[in-house]
């Protein structure tokens, strides 16, 4: 009877099992043909892809390693977590390919771009004169006359995807929105800094923030502060731009009354002064018994002062400048003059949020220091608001993220989104995707069989697939912004003081010698670069100047940077390359350049180690002409890998191949640091903690100029050693002769006005000077700062990656502004079901 | 009995108070990631930091934290993975999909662990209880994402049987959810089966030694009788508290299956908290196993009492 029942026990729980096994009701997220995705009319697919029944569905299957958790444009950290952005919202202005449909004079079709109007009805109208006279509050200098005020039409037909309208309003809700203080919107900052910043947003989003002012700011000294009344325990020390290390409190400067210590990562824990606080520094260095206040120094007073509110409490949104003037009319006031063209190709996004929904997912929380305010909009389905071509249909935490067309985005019927095509020049509405599949895929090596498979559109190469996919037909390289230079410790004073330190040997190795010029010379002549980047990162190439090949000086030609003679002969002069040699011929001369001088690197470490003899930073006591110590510079890691083992491994083979017969053969080492993580590994180059690191900077591929103001910035990895306002710098613009600091040069080439060494003023921003000259500055400070040698140009970054036959570009030529057209232009070979066949009919299995 | 699991109860809430508390403090300890003094977000991002608290006394913030879940069970919104949400719905989501693929692969592979394990006991010293032994040893020496990547390879790329990934969706119950999840509870079961198999092998040999055993078959039982009634009974005074360890573990999910098979779980939750010190979540997720680990050690130790009369005896006198 027992095994009876437990036999018929068994029966029901296997049934039931089965009968639960079955559709539940819930959608498959991926290739559907979801309601309400239909192509609008006129789509057309490619030709002889027609599906057997209803519209064809065009699937982009992507993944990526985490799946976006917030993507809501005020608080958005990440480019990952910006990725549904680019499918649903869009720009006043878009750019497009030219062809017969956007003409450009001069420039073949597709290569080059026109700005269109996108959300905008039209181009954008300068009203500086009428608002300057209109609206005080708005600050617009007296002599300016353009470029500070603009007005913006929008379109009539802008709508979310649920049909609610947008007007002018919508803007400005989101803007004071991103800005209001309480919110503490980590994409504030955006708009009240650099080159775009709106009129008066800072004080709005700040009003009530207190910020230090020096005594020299204040034109007063210490003493006459303390004699005109002025109290110690207001005064307040600057302790990051003194000690480079924060308060307590996490700010700046500190009262100099308060004795909490802070940690100063510069400094071994258990040495001296491996903890400060302010009222420490200003009893030792700053105060009148400190070391400098004792001898009158400027410090005291450049580094001590108060702290002061300039942002006043309870300011009105009103003053900040972006106004609706008009149901559909926008007028944005900016803080400093801008020009039109980068106008719009900057304001292609902005911060526009679906106001109901915004405020209806406020949350404000309790915390130990009073409250904060957070939003989950654009988080998941059903806080995420589009305006853009796509609209999330679902979404699941962790996992995928589907998008389908947005019926009610005005490009499907506005006649704007069309090219013609190069190849058939027929004509084609843009967005044939129908879909976007992203799916969360940890594993390179899952990407790459789901690839093979058919179930992505696109795989990025890894170091292991280059030798079987690098010439595929499918595979295509992409250059990166950066350039990667060997950045080498300079900190002469940081390096004396690690050498001082217990436990370090000065009789076998040596730190002092990395500063040495000729040193930093050979190690500059001992890489070969492209060898290196075959070697270490195939998808790379070696790196020659300081700014990478993507990056445009006229935005109106889309002419590249490295592509002018000036960034060329920069090139030239730098590695002694002498035109003339090849007849003149600027490219054939940038074409020799190799970066990689074996001999040369002999005959400058052999000098370099009597420059080190003779500053007495290593010794040679048995007369055998080889230094007796091995210069040994620690490379900085942000977390250990198989990339840094090759890079350093590499570097120490070449260096020491280029060292033998010299004093240095078998006595230079690259070792890797402890991993410092991020940007523990820069803070430690910057504090001369670390001596070498391949690092490079990115920057708007508009603006390469911007790269003037890095270098020479006090972000700079050398800015603690290297100082460019001390360097004088002599450029001849039209004809003329002009001498400056470098820094000074950089400050001009932003629009700073500056005073050159005759005492005249200079101004080389954009519009205030051609782009010739911009361009021979920009050429002869990126000459200048190589020639400083604290970073040695290695590499220049890159990518590669397959593409699915299912897909193909409309062009496949690279271009910075315009990729490889996006999803925009991209087109199908095959849309799903005929995908699916053809997958099943290659065994499931394809060849790249 | 009673009074033994009362007095291992209060002792558990006051474990896990300590613990909690360490936790909470220690998690704060850890550096905060050092912002690059070049991005202009670096102020916005110090000034939250300020308006969260961080920069308060930790048992001041530890008081809001515990205010806020005793009042309102507001276990605090997430700063970093998943900003400004709820962390008790991000994790109550998360639970299910780890649960079902960890039970899964528990329900499959109990039974095959112990019937190996029994059959090994059962033809000992012959190559087959040696060939289980060695396979058994190899299983467990090889981590879990091996197979997975091989389980990967063979059964969704190259035969493909089975998705590369587990199916998005809640419909854990459906046919084409239970294909998605095969790979991901084979690779987990690999570890489980040997696991089962080692231990039930070598207990089980143990009792089929014993001298009752003997008295069992003298007494005029069949081996399979004896073995059944008397051996397996006996060997599962060890074998169910690790059931129910297997059983507790359904929770905790595994940061490399889940990352491997795409399982939208809560594997790595806590890994991926500390690495991004996002607080409100770890302590949830600290909380959370503390608190099933407690109780999984009251749960086993009590369940020896139920399984063996000679231990509930023993606790009476």
């Amino acid at each position: 009877m027992k095994k009876t029942l437990a036999l018929l026990l068994a029966v029901v729980m296997v049934l039931a099992v089965l009968a639960g096994c079955g559709p539940q009701g819930t959608t498959e997220p991926t290739g559907s043909g979801t309601e309400g995705t239909n192509p609008p009319e006129g789509t057309q697919g490619t030709e002889g892809t027609q599906a057997p029944e209803g519209p064809s569905t065009y699937t982009y299957n992507d993944s990526m390693s985490s799946i976006p958790a917030n993507w809501n444009p005020h608080t958005y950290q990440t480019s990952d977590e910006s990725v549904p952005l680019d499918y649903t919202i869009d720009g006043f202005y878009t750019l497009f390919y030219n062809d017969e449909l956007h003409p450009v004079d001069g420039v073949d079709p597709y290569a080059g771009y026109q700005i269109v109007p996108a959300m905008a009805a039209d181009f954008p109208v300068d009203v500086t004169e009428e608002i300057k006279a209109a609206h005080p509050e708005f600050n617009i200098p007296e002599s300016a006359t353009s470029g500070y005020a603009w007005k913006f039409q929008l379109r009539d037909d802008l709508k979310w995807d649920d049909g609610t309208p947008i007007h002018a309003e919508d803007f400005v809700g989101s803007l004071e929105r991103v800005l209001r203080p309480e919110l503490l919107n980590y994409r504030q900052s955006d708009y009240y800094n650099g080159s775009y910043a709106v009129a008066n947003a800072k004080q709005y989003a700040l009003s009530g923030q207190p910020v230090f002012q020096s005594f020299v700011d204040m034109g007063t000294t210490y003493a006459d502060y303390l004699a005109n009344g002025g109290s110690d325990e207001d005064v307040v020390l600057d302790m990051n731009g003194f000690w480079s290390v924060k308060a307590a409190d996490k700010r700046d400067f500190g009262y100099i009354t308060d004795d909490t210590m802070v940690r100063d990562p510069a400094v071994a824990e258990g040495e001296d002064e491996d903890y400060v606080s302010a009222k420490y520094l200003w009893d030792n260095y700053i105060g009148p018994e400190g070391y400098y206040g004792s001898q009158n120094s400027a410090y005291t007073d450049t580094y001590a002062g108060t702290v002061y509110y300039p942002y006043e409490a309870g300011y009105s949104f009103d003053n900040v400048g972006l106004f609706a003037s008009g149901e559909n009319e926008l007028t944005f006031v900016f803080k400093n003059a801008v020009d039109g063209f980068y106008l719009m190709i900057n304001a292609l996004t902005v911060p526009l949020v679906k106001i109901d929904l915004y405020d209806s997912l406020l949350q404000e929380t309790e915390t130990a220091s009073g409250s904060i305010w957070n939003c989950t909009y654009n988080s998941n389905l059903q806080t995420c608001a589009s305006y853009g071509p796509y609209k999330l249909s679902d979404y699941q935490t962790d996992k995928s993220m589907h998008f389908v067309k947005n019926e009610n985005w005005y490009g499907w019927n506005s006649g704007i989104y069309q090219y013609v095509d190069p190849e058939d020049g027929q004509t084609y509405d843009m967005y044939q995707t129908t879909d976007i599949d992203i799916q969360y895929v940890q594993e390179a090596a899952t990407r790459k069989q789901m690839f093979l498979a058919g179930q992505l559109i696109g795989y990025g190469l890894q170091a292991e697939d280059f030798e079987q996919y690098r010439s595929s037909e499918y595979c295509y390289a992409t250059p990166g912004q950066a350039i990667f230079g060997l950045v080498c410790n300079g900190y002469l004073k940081v390096l004396q003081q690690r050498e001082s330190a217990a436990d370090f040997d000065k009789t076998t190795t040596d730190l002092e010698t990395m500063t040495v010029l000729n040193f930093r010379k050979a190690l500059a002549v001992s890489v070969d670069r492209d060898l290196m980047a075959a070697t270490v990162s195939p998808a790379r190439s070696g790196g020659y100047g300081l700014i990478g090949t993507v990056y445009i000086v006229d935005p109106e030609t889309g002419a590249l940077y490295r592509d002018t003679d000036q960034a060329k002969q920069g090139l030239c002069d730098f590695y002694s390359i002498d035109v003339a040699d090849y007849n003149g011929d600027l490219d054939a001369a940038v074409d020799a350049i190799t970066g990689y001088d074996p001999e040369t690197a002999k005959e400058l470490f052999t000098q370099a180690f009597q420059d080190a003899l003779d500053a007495g930073y290593v010794t040679d006591a048995d007369g055998d002409g080889k230094c007796d110590q091995t210069v040994t510079m620690q490379y900085a890691i942000s977390a250990d890998s198989d990339f840094m083992t090759k890079t350093i491994n590499y570097l120490n083979e070449s260096i020491a191949k280029c060292a033998e017969g010299t004093p240095f053969e078998g006595k230079i080492q690259i070792i890797k640091s402890a991993p410092l993580g991020d940007p523990g590994w820069s803070d430690a180059i910057r504090n001369g903690t670390a001596d070498c690191v391949l690092a490079g900077w990115s920057g708007a591929a508009l603006d390469p100029y911007g790269f003037a103001d890095t270098w020479t910035g006090e972000n700079a990895y050398w800015n603690a050693w290297f100082d460019p306002t001390a360097v004088e710098h002599t450029i001849t613009i039209d004809g003329e002769e002009i001498t400056m600091s470098l820094r000074d040069w950089a400050l001009c080439l932003q629009g700073e006005m500056t005073v050159d060494a005759s005492g005249t003023e200079r101004n080389f921003g954009y519009g205030q000077t051609s782009v010739d000259n911009r361009l021979t500055i920009l050429a002869s400070i990126e000459t200048a700062i190589m020639g400083t040698y604290n970073t040695l140009p290695m590499l220049a970054d890159g990518g590669m990656s397959l593409l699915s036959q299912k897909v193909f570009y409309v062009v496949d030529e690279y271009s910075p502004m315009m990729g490889r057209g996006g999803i925009q232009y991209m087109k199908y070979n095959y849309d799903d079901a005929e995908w699916d066949a053809y997958v099943a009919s290659q065994g499931g299995t394809l060849q790249y | 009995m009673l009074k033994y699991t009362l007095q291992r109860t209060l002792y558990m809430i006051l474990v896990f108070f300590i613990i909690t508390l360490m936790c909470f403090i220690l998690i704060r300890m850890l550096p905060l990631p050092a912002l690059p003094p070049e991005d202009v977000h670096t102020e916005i991002v110090m000034m939250r930091r300020e308006a969260l608290g961080y920069n308060e006394p930790y048992l001041v913030q530890f008081w809001i934290f515990l205010k806020n879940i005793f009042t309102k069970w507001n276990w605090g919104l997430s700063e970093k993975l998943y900003y400004g949400q709820d962390v008790w719905q991000i994790f109550v989501g998360k639970l299910p999909a780890t649960m079902i693929v960890n039970l899964y692969s528990i329900i499959w592979s109990i039974p095959v662990g112990v019937s190996l394990g029994v059959f090994a006991a059962l033809k000992k010293n012959t190559w087959i209880d040696y060939f289980l032994s060695t396979a058994t040893m190899v299983v467990i020496s090889v981590p879990s994402f091996v197979y997975a990547f091989l389980i990967q390879y063979i059964f969704c790329y190259k035969l493909q049987w089975f998705p590369f990934l587990m199916k998005g969706g809640s419909d854990y119950f459906s046919l084409p959810m239970f294909l998605s999840m095969v790979p991901p509870v084979l690779s987990l079961s690999f570890g489980v089966i040997a696991g089962f198999t080692r231990t039930t092998r070598a207990e089980l040999t143990e009792v089929l030694t014993s001298e009752f055993m003997l008295l069992a078959r003298t007494k005029g039982l069949t081996k399979a009788q004896a073995t059944v009634r008397h051996a397996l009974r006996n060997c599962f005074v060890v074998i169910v508290p690790g059931i129910f360890g297997e059983f507790i573990g359904i929770l905790g999910g595994s940061l490399i299956i889940e990352g491997i098979f795409g399982i939208p779980g809560v594997g790595g939750l806590t890994l991926n908290a500390i690495r991004g010190l996002d607080y409100n979540i770890f302590m949830l997720s600290t909380c959370f196993y503390t608190a099933i680990g407690l109780a999984a050690s009251l749960v086993v130790d009590v369940s020896y009492g139920f399984i063996d009369p000679r231990i509930r005896m023993g606790s009476k006198k």
